[in-house]
């Protein structure tokens, strides 16, 4: 038995890029006695989204993830070296404050975080980039998030690169996630999920990889859209039928030949 | 109060992801009991199918065909599981049903090479009402799958020589694809068109001026819909990953 507050958290997750604000509305409609417990779920929401958030004291905007939190709850900021609140039902910053990045790989870190944002400035129109060591600090996180609203046309979009960077091994694999909603007259939505696999003896190595299979999976995608179009989406239904002609709606509906048209009845 | 959580739940399941419609309805039916009614009839899903055991051939399931928890077969024009004091059907409308089962069977034949098609008509005061159902599933292969369901729902008045014909349709389109280079892909969805006609309509003692007329309206209106199926689905979101990341 799913409570309602499991239901109404359900919703937050699967709030379309960009609609958020529209999905709390309706469930402020449909359960208002539900939304004061809804910061959890917000806060899940904007770790699996990698919402971004404005820092003082950073230039950047910055991902707020399961990989930059803190023990305390607070969240921290590679680039910039600071710590900060989320309030996440805003999804604003609060109360920024220095913070050294403590942690054994630091140089690789601020290495790949360079040639990372670099190299995203060459394929994403606006993205933000995120570099954190891991929990156990024997792995690096590498996030990016590129998202694109337009809710005036009534599409958004939002793009998610996941990688974990072993130091030891040279290696990296990580996940692509794309979401697309379109909603003018109805209510369409694609969604992609890919593994990747890379490894190279350098960042700048690491970086070009990664930038290669994201190149190869969005070529694989585009002919994904080609595919599917010329094979399932014909498969279900014709243009037109194998004749090339539309249906002869007098034939099949029609009068039986010599029936109801006075005169004898004759089989054709 | 009621039609706000009305439109609220109609908006949410706009933003929510369309292959899950089925579940998103029940889960806010269970945050608002009141709504279930009204949902159940104006949110489509996609078609469950039954056999007829009179026939032995495939139905489709929708609000107008059931009573209770029994379906009409309009093949057989009975109710399964049996109920007492059904309502079926006048004899007049009934005979155009049949017409309107047969033509459509003739035009998915043509278009859909497959699938199963039911037409269900009632009378009303002015004219009379239907839905005409389409359904067709792809041969399912480890590497991809797709499934359309067409759902037209008319609404005809008599007007003398004239009858005025208003169509509403959705097509709900979910394709997915599993390749090794892909990963996992999931185009989900559906689209709603509406359009009115002012059509005459020639004689015909069992309706068939009728059922040429809606027959035309639904392949017009399925042709435009393909295309706007195809623009959107394989155009838009498309150009939509390509304003996110340039190749």
């Amino acid at each position: 038995m799913v409570t309602k507050s499991e239901t109404v958290s359900s919703f937050v997750q699967a709030a379309p890029p960009g609609e958020l604000s529209n999905v709390v509305e309706d469930i402020k409609a449909l359960a208002p006695s539900e939304v004061r417990s809804l910061e959890p779920a917000f806060k899940k929401y904007n770790e699996e989204q990698y919402t971004t958030v404005k820092v003082s004291g950073s230039s950047q905007t910055v991902i707020v993830s399961s990989y930059n939190v803190l023990d305390d709850g607070r969240y921290f900021d590679t680039a910039s070296q600071t710590s900060f609140e989320v309030d996440h039902s805003s999804q604003t910053a609060l109360s920024a404050q220095s913070h050294t990045l403590d942690s054994r790989n630091a140089d690789a870190i601020q290495s790949l975080l360079k040639a990372f944002s670099a190299a995203a400035t060459e394929h994403f129109p606006s993205s933000t980039v995120g570099v954190y060591p891991t929990d156990s600090d024997s792995s690096i996180a590498i996030l990016l998030v590129a998202n694109k609203y337009s809710p005036q046309n009534f599409w958004n979009g939002r793009w998610r690169s996941t990688y974990l960077f072993d130091p030891s091994s040279k290696s990296v694999s990580g996940t692509v996630k794309v979401d697309v909603h379109y909603y003018e007259d109805g209510n369409v939505r694609m969604s992609t999920s890919k593994k990747v696999e890379a490894s190279s003896s350098s960042v700048e190595g690491i970086v070009r990889e990664i930038a290669k299979a994201e190149n190869k999976f969005q070529e694989e995608l585009n002919r994904a859209f080609s595919t599917l179009a010329e094979g399932s989406f014909k498969g279900l239904r014709r243009q037109l039928p194998v004749t090339r002609q539309r249906v002869e709606w007098e034939k099949i509906a029609g009068y039986r030949l010599g029936q109801d048209i006075g005169g004898g009845r004759s089989k054709s | 109060m009621a039609d706000d959580q009305f439109d609220a739940a109609l908006d949410l399941l706009r933003r929510l992801n369309p292959k899950h419609t089925t579940q998103n309805v029940s889960h806010i039916c269970s945050l608002v009991p009141s709504l279930e009614e009204e949902l159940l009839a104006s949110v489509d899903q996609p078609l469950e199918v039954r056999r007829c055991k009179k026939t032995g051939r495939d139905y489709l399931l929708c609000d107008y065909n059931r009573d209770g928890d029994s379906y009409r077969s309009p093949w057989s024009n009975e109710f399964e599981p049996e109920i007492e004091g059904a309502e079926v059907p006048t004899e007049k409308v009934r005979k155009m049903e049949v017409k309107a089962n047969e033509a459509f069977d003739v035009y998915r034949e043509l278009y859909y090479e497959g699938g199963i098609s039911s037409v269900y008509f009632w009378s009303l005061d002015d004219g009379f009402a239907g839905v005409v159902l389409l359904k067709k599933s792809s041969s399912p292969s480890s590497r991809a799958s797709g499934v359309w369901d067409s759902i037209h729902v008319l609404e005809v008045q008599d007007r003398g020589r004239l009858a005025h014909y208003k169509l509403t349709s959705t097509v709900i389109l979910n394709l997915g694809s599993q390749a090794e280079a892909l990963g996992e892909m999931d185009l989900s969805g559906n689209m709603t068109r509406q359009v009115t006609a002012d059509l005459a309509v020639d004689g015909g003692a069992e309706g068939e001026g009728h059922v040429i007329n809606v027959g035309k309206m639904v392949e017009d209106m399925e042709s435009k819909m393909r295309n706007l199926l195809q623009e959107v689905y394989f155009g838009k979101a498309k150009d939509v990953v390509g304003d996110l990341r340039s190749n």
